[in-house]
Order: C-alpha cells, then sequence, then structure tokens
C-alpha cells in the first residue's frame, strides 16, 4: 500500500514537473511612446482638455483589425503611455476640434519611442484679455478660423472657470461657466463681427479666492469639441 | 479460484459484446424531433411561441442597458422597470446618471434568427401535415418575425449580416460563416422585401398576441419611416469614419423619398381594420383605459402576461409612489419638458409673480384630458388617494418666481423635509408623495409629476406589488400607425393627409383641432412625442431625426415643485431643475450602437466598426 501510494506521488511529481517547461517568451508592455500635439497655426501645444484629444494606437502587428486603444492628450498638448507592447502601431490623433488626419501614422514602437502630431485647429482664439471689476471678470477676445472651407458650425462659446489650473469642459464650475455659454449655432460664414470679436462676463466671482479661467469654441462635427485659449490665472481680491 | 475469476470475466465479456449489438436507434424521449414539432398545428405553435417570447419587443421589462451582462429583453425576474429609455433621455428623469444607454447591451440575436430560418427551411418539407394555405400562412408570419429582428439590428447598428438560411458547422468552413456586413440600406431593404412577402402571404387575422398581414404591414410602415429619415437626416448629421464611407452606416439622401413612401403605403393598408379607442365619453379616462382595455380595437399587436405563468411585470408597483401601492418604489417620473410639449402651464402671473391656487388640483383645471391621462399632476387621485406633493412649504413668499429660483439654496426662505411625515405648523410640509431634497432616499418624484400611461387605476391597492400587473403590451396600435402615416405625408408634402390623420387623434385625445398652417414636421414630431409618450419610442425617434445630440446637449432637466405659502393659505408651482439636477450629454457616435466586441473577435468581416468607436 505504501508503495503504491510513493508512486503515485512520483508520478504526479513527474507530471507536474514536465508540465511547466514552456516559458512565456512573449515582452512585457516594456515600450513607450510619447510625443507633442502641436498647434500648426502658432508652433505650441495644442490646447485641450479632459474627453477631447486622444492619441489613437492600432497594434497593426498583432491583427489586421486590431481593438484601438487610446492615450488621452494631456490639457498642455503632450501625450505619454509607458506600458505598450513593441510592434507596429498605426496611430492617429482623433477626438479634439482640429482637421482630421486621413494619412494616418505607422511606426514601430520600441523602446522609448516618440512622435510630434501637427493639428490644424478649426478655431483659434487670439487676444484674449481680462479684467476685473469688483467681483466681476469681463473676457475679451477673437476669434479666427485658419481655414474655413468645409469647416463644421460654432455651437456656443463659453468661458470655463475652475479653482484648479486643471479647467476645461468637464473640469469648471458649473454656474460660472455653463451658465455663462453663448449659443451660436452658426456656420462660419455666418458669423457677424460681433461674434467673431467677443466680450463674456462672469459676475459673482467670490471673493479671496484664485481663479483659472479659459474660453472654448465648440464645433459640430464628429465629436463635438472645443477649441480653446491658454489658460489664464485670476485673483479675486 | 483463480481459473472462476478467469471464467467469470469471460463470461462478462461475451455477454456484454453480444448485447452490444442491439440497434440503439430509438427516439429520444427527453427533446421534440422535427417530426413532432412540424407534425401539426400544436407542434408549430409551442415552436414560435418560443421565437414570440424572445421577439425583441421594448415592453416594460425591457432595459436598454441590459443587466448583468444580459441583453435587456427577456430578462430573468426583472420589476425594475424604471430603468427604461425614456428616463434616461428627458422624457422622464430617472435612475440613470445621465444619457447612459447609448451603447447598447451588445444584442446580436443570431441564433434566435437561426430558429426563424430553420423554420422556413424545414416547414415545406412537412405540409402534408397541413391543411388548406396554412403553410404559407405561417411561413408568412415567420418573414414577418425575422424581419422583427433585423430591425431591432439595424436601428441599432445599420448594417449587419444578413443571414436567410441555416448555417451548419463544421460542415460549413469558419470562413465561410464569417459573414460580412451589409450595407446599411441592403438590411432595410431586406426588411421591406421580408414583410411585403409576409404581408401576402399571411391571413386578415390571427390570434392574439399574433402577427397578420397588418401587424406585418404596421412593421413596416414604422422601418420604412426609420429609413426614411436616416437617409434624409443622417446624411445631413453625421459621425465620419471608414464604415460611413463604406455605407455600413448611412443611407444615401436620394433614397429618402422613396422610403418614405413606402412607409405611407403601408401605414395605409391598415386603412378601415383597425380604429382609435373610443369606448368612453369621457376623454380622460379614455386614454387612461385604451391602455388596459383587453379588447381595444387600437390594438394591432400585443404581449400578454399573466401571473399563473410566472410572467406578470410591475409597472403598477414601479411607477406609482409605495403609498398608493403594495409594494416596491418608483424611480422615474416625468419632466416639465416633457408637460410643456402639450402646453405652457399658466404659474406664472403677468408680472412674474406665481400665480396663486386655492387647491393643489387647480393646476389641472382645463388640460389637454390626453396629458391628464399620461401624467399624475399634483391634485390627483389614485385609488382612493391623493397626490399631495409638495416641495416644501413657504412661511411668506414675494417677489417673482424667476427670482426666488435664481438664489441660492441655503437664501431661500422655505420649509423641505425628507421625511414625509414630517409636519409644520401641523401641515405636511411635502406629503405623502412629495418631493424630497437631494440626498433624500429616491423613491418619490423628482419633479412634480408621476406616470399615468399603463397604471391600472382600477386594480385594488393591495394587488399592486411586484410581478403582481398583467396588463398588456400594446407593440403596435392605430395611433402609431396614424403617426407613421402623417409623419411620411408630411415629408412627402402631403400635408392634407397628415392633417387627417393628426386630427383623429387630437379629437380623441381632447385636444383642439389643427389648421393645414400647423402641419409643420415640428409640429407633426410633437405630436407623436405626446402620443407615444413613455412608450419606448422617444429614444429611437429622436436619434433617427438625428436631433438627439442637440436636445441632449449637456441638457439639464426641470420639474414643477408645488409650494404651499402659508400665510395666504395658497399654493404656487415653480419651474425649478429636477431634484438630483442630472446632466445629459448625447455624444454623436450613439447615432450608432458599437457592433459587440465578442463578435469583432469571432467574425473580421464586421469590421470596420462604427465610427468613433
Amino acid at each position: 500500500m505504501k508503495r503504491l501510494v510513493s508512486k503515485i506521488l512520483l508520478g504526479i511529481t513527474l507530471l507536474a514537473g514536465s508540465a511547466c517547461t514552456k516559458i512565456d517568451n512573449y515582452d512585457g508592455p516594456n515600450a513607450s511612446f510619447e510625443g507633442k500635439l502641436v498647434d500648426a497655426t502658432t508652433g505650441g501645444n495644442f490646447q485641450t482638455s479632459t474627453g477631447s484629444v486622444r492619441v489613437r494606437l492600432e497594434q497593426i502587428s498583432w491583427s489586421d483589425t486590431p481593438s484601438p486603444q487610446d492615450i488621452p492628450s494631456k490639457f498642455d498638448g503632450t501625450f505619454k503611455d509607458s506600458k505598450l507592447f513593441k510592434g507596429k502601431y498605426r496611430i492617429t490623433p482623433i477626438g479634439g476640434a482640429f482637421w482630421p488626419i486621413y494619412e494616418p501614422v505607422e511606426m514601430d514602437i520600441n523602446g522609448k519611442s516618440s512622435h510630434d502630431f501637427e493639428l490644424t485647429p478649426y478655431v483659434v482664439i487670439k487676444n484674449l484679455t481680462s479684467t476685473l471689476n469688483g467681483n466681476e471678470l469681463t473676457l475679451n477676445f477673437n476669434i479666427d478660423a485658419p481655414v474655413t472651407a468645409g469647416m463644421p458650425g460654432v455651437i456656443d462659446v463659453q468661458p470655463y472657470v475652475n479653482t484648479t489650473e486643471l479647467v476645461g469642459a468637464g473640469a469648471s464650475i458649473y454656474d460660472y461657466s455653463d451658465l455663462m455659454k453663448v449659443t451660436l449655432n452658426k456656420d462660419w460664414a455666418a458669423l457677424t463681427d460681433a461674434d467673431k470679436n467677443m466680450t463674456l462676463k462672469i459676475p459673482g466671482l467670490l471673493p479671496g479666492r484664485t481663479f483659472y479661467v479659459r474660453v472654448g469654441v465648440r464645433l459640430n462635427d464628429s465629436f463635438k469639441s472645443s477649441n480653446f485659449s491658454e489658460i489664464i490665472e485670476v485673483k479675486v481680491p | 479460484m483463480k481459473s472462476i475469476r478467469k471464467l467469470i470475466i469471460a463470461i462478462g465479456v461475451g455477454v456484454s459484446l453480444l448485447t452490444s449489438c442491439q440497434k440503439l436507434d430509438i427516439k429520444p424521449t427527453n427533446i421534440l424531433t422535427d417530426d413532432v414539432i412540424f407534425g401539426g398545428e400544436g407542434g408549430v405553435n409551442s415552436y414560435l411561441a418560443d421565437v414570440y417570447r424572445k421577439l425583441p419587443i421594448e415592453d416594460f421589462t425591457y432595459r436598454p442597458t441590459g443587466r448583468d451582462g444580459r441583453w435587456g429583453f427577456n430578462l430573468h425576474h426583472e420589476w425594475e422597470h424604471f430603468w427604461n429609455a425614456g428616463s434616461a433621455t428627458g422624457e422622464m428623469v430617472g435612475p440613470y446618471g445621465g444619457m447612459d444607454i447609448g451603447g447598447g447591451c451588445a444584442y446580436w440575436p443570431y441564433s434566435d434568427i437561426r430558429a426563424v430560418n430553420y423554420l422556413i427551411e424545414t416547414l415545406p418539407k412537412y405540409s402534408a401535415n397541413f391543411t388548406g394555405n396554412r403553410v404559407n400562412e405561417i411561413l408568412g408570419e415567420a418573414y414577418f418575425l425575422r424581419a422583427y429582428y433585423y430591425f431591432a439590428l439595424a436601428k441599432r447598428y445599420g448594417g449587419v449580416p444578413i443571414i436567410t438560411s441555416v448555417q451548419n458547422y463544421p460542415e460549413q468552413s469558419i470562413e465561410e460563416l464569417q459573414v460580412h456586413r451589409s450595407k446599411e440600406d441592403e438590411v432595410w431593404e431586406f426588411i421591406g422585401k421580408d414583410l411585403d412577402q409576409a404581408y401576402s402571404m399571411m391571413p386578415e387575422t390571427s390570434l392574439r398576441a399574433r402577427a397578420n398581414k397588418y401587424v406585418a404591414a404596421a412593421l413596416k410602415s414604422r422601418a420604412m419611416l426609420y429609413a426614411g429619415s436616416i437617409a434624409k437626416y443622417g446624411s445631413v448629421n453625421f459621425v465620419d469614419g471608414d464604415a460611413k464611407a463604406q455605407g455600413y452606416v448611412g443611407i444615401p439622401a436620394d433614397k429618402a423619398a422613396a422610403y418614405f413612401q413606402q412607409a405611407w403605403d403601408a401605414a395605409k393598408l391598415l386603412d378601415g381594420h383597425y380604429s382609435l379607442y373610443q369606448k368612453n365619453p369621457d376623454k380622460e379616462l379614455n386614454y387612461a383605459d385604451l391602455f388596459l382595455d383587453h379588447d381595444s380595437p387600437e390594438n394591432i399587436l400585443v404581449r400578454d402576461y399573466s401571473i399563473t405563468s410566472n410572467t406578470a411585470h410591475s409597472w403598477d408597483a414601479t411607477f406609482s409612489p409605495r403609498f398608493m401601492t403594495a409594494d416596491a418604489l418608483s424611480r422615474a417620473y416625468p419632466t416639465l419638458e416633457f408637460v410643456q410639449r402639450f402646453v405652457q402651464l399658466p404659474v406664472t402671473n403677468a408680472d412674474g409673480t406665481p400665480r396663486r391656487f386655492d387647491n393643489l388640483a387647480d393646476l389641472k383645471q382645463g388640460l389637454e384630458p390626453r396629458l391628464l391621462a399620461t401624467v399624475y399632476f399634483p391634485g390627483a387621485t389614485l385609488r382612493g388617494r391623493q397626490f399631495d406633493m409638495q416641495r416644501g412649504i413657504y412661511p411668506t413668499f414675494s417677489g417673482t418666481a424667476a427670482a426666488e429660483v435664481a438664489k441660492q439654496p441655503d437664501q431661500r426662505n422655505r420649509i423641505v423635509a425628507s421625511d414625509p411625515n414630517t409636519l409644520y405648523q401641523g401641515l405636511p410640509v411635502i406629503g405623502q408623495t412629495g418631493i424630497r431634497p437631494p440626498g433624500s432616499s429616491d423613491e418619490v418624484s423628482r419633479t412634480g409629476f408621476y406616470v399615468r400611461k399603463y397604471i391600472d387605476y382600477k386594480k385594488p391597492q393591495n394587488e399592486c406589488g411586484l410581478f403582481q400587473s398583467t396588463q398588456s403590451w400594446i407593440e403596435f396600435r392605430y395611433a402609431e400607425i396614424l403617426l407613421n402615416r402623417a409623419e411620411a405625408a408630411t415629408e412627402l408634402g402631403k400635408a392634407d393627409d397628415a392633417l387627417f390623420c393628426l386630427n383623429q387623434l387630437r379629437s380623441r385625445a381632447g385636444a383642439t383641432v389643427m389648421s393645414m398652417a400647423d402641419v409643420t414636421i415640428d409640429n407633426v414630431r410633437n405630436e407623436r412625442c405626446k402620443e407615444l409618450a413613455f412608450e419606448n419610442h422617444y429614444w429611437w425617434d429622436i436619434r433617427r431625426w438625428r436631433i438627439a445630440d442637440q436636445l441632449l446637449d449637456n441638457a439639464r432637466f426641470r420639474g414643477l415643485m408645488p409650494y404651499y405659502v402659508l400665510n395666504e393659505k395658497k399654493y404656487i408651482f415653480l419651474n425649478e431643475p429636477e431634484v438630483f439636477e442630472r446632466n445629459y450629454f448625447f455624444d454623436k457616435k450613439f447615432y450608432y450602437e458599437p457592433i459587440p466586441g465578442g463578435e469583432l473577435g469571432k467574425n473580421p468581416n464586421l469590421y470596420p466598426n462604427n465610427p468613433n468607436y
């Protein structure tokens, strides 16, 4: 009886031992990909906010019909993903208020790869100035379009106000931001001079706080995203 | 000893070898075979019963996002009917955190379509078992059922693979089984063709809850109307992408008129075979009864429920407050925006101050009977109990309604409560059905209204518990057909025909009749939204009109909050945001649902996926 048990144990040990000879030799996700989204009109980084611009990766060395994975762009127009499998990718920035890129970049991502993309925004917000009168903030700015032919319509213009530097669509104080929205719903050609040279007033800012403010113009394309101005800091005394 | 053992083994092996040669070709006793199923009317009825049960009818229990990883149809033990499409889109506000239903529930019913294809292929082999024209009639019904499945697919995904025969594995190779997506307009055309065939083969009448030729025509009018509006409006407002460029989503604009014409023609076929429900001269009660009367002449196709078969639903228990039911709770409430589709309620005086009412119920005076039969207003009565909802009490009130609502909550001089039994100077603050402040339990109105449509007001309160409601779901009713026809007619420039249809509905509803000048596409659509409210049409309508992204563009919905002004002993109503102040946003990509990920993994020919997914 004892010999039988020890024979069975020996058999199990042999089976278990031989079952594990294959080693997972596929490299872990140790490649990284980073870069900047460059605004073609200014040469600076493309201003964005949450839930807007993302860099779409499709690993074509893995499958002909790969499931896309997205790297969201940071507010300052940079992006980075340090946990990617090495391989050949098709890469397209999507989701923001810029002219669509119909010719995606195909490149190998291996080790530390990087690539910058040049994006042409639909609308550029220029000459943003702010004046604080008591607790009422006045914003003056012009909007301009680098390319007007075939441009999607302009839905609305609104300020975004938040108490942190992370300010934009989905990250703003409703009463100071969404309630101050100016609805246009017009094609670019139909915009008047007053629409293009706008003044927004934000009353009732709480005293003693620092606010971060920017302006967004929302376009009626597939994504309904906005072009944003730079962020300015406003200290309410 | 040893030899005996050998002998026993030898005999044993010998016996088992000999007996194993018996033929085991006996009929299985635990499954029904083709010759039983197709042996006569009874077998086919039981086969079809299963197909009808799985039919994607968006009834009381339909849950657009599915549940526990399952499709939203025929969920087991589903009672939370307030998780419906209306309450995610602003017809009502409900438990959804916002417009959360855009991604759908990965519905992909090809196994159910296979069952229909199997019937179509197999039944003719057994035609000797049926008399007269029955085989053709049953085949016609099968074509209708198949079209119904494809309709549910096309309105979600656009172009899908069209499978018209039974696929077999391993007889067919994997490559053969990976059928390519068809273009969107090919799918709509296929649906139209199946329905034409169904119409020509089916009889004029059918068993209750089964299709006849007019049911096929009814579905055709709905489907072709969808196709027409997708062609017309989807070619203007769309999301760019590979699937769009290759025609898997979207229909060329020049096909719109032909689809609208088909919708109109199909609707016209029902003329004279069904009629609007007008049994009760009291127009409000009549409209309420039309959803409860088992034998309404307006019903074209219904789905029935019963307690004994464990199919009863819980509409009564989950759309009225617990005060009027036997258990459960309500969580979805009509919005003020919906009510204002009927009328701007006269709650504000010319100078902007809130109008004073002596009684809560006075607000209902003079409103359209159809509205009162669709929505329970403050002051209405159900099962002997009054909808006594208040948002709170003002000891005194001065100034305009707008100025009061614009104040910060802590600066408003009002008494509120989260407990229905809280009293202020001996008077209930919110009432048993009243509106609680944010953060209270979610079981009473957030808008000041409750749903009335389909509520069985004659049922005693103690029978209004979970799984005790058995009123039928009306999948097709004649009112919808008139609305389909009116919309198609308006799109085709036949305003006089649209007017004829709309005024039938409006006079039944107790509304004023329209004139020719009123027949605009916006008014026709508004009429549809009013008549078919809470019947799971609204979501698909605003989608096919391609206006959902404008209507639900960070939308926040409002309610009408009743208050008691103590020193004046009067009621006022304030237009305020619904209590949860939720935000509803429709992303343009939701005009189509994504092809389910699991299916994309199995069949690379389903690529490209719909735009922006």
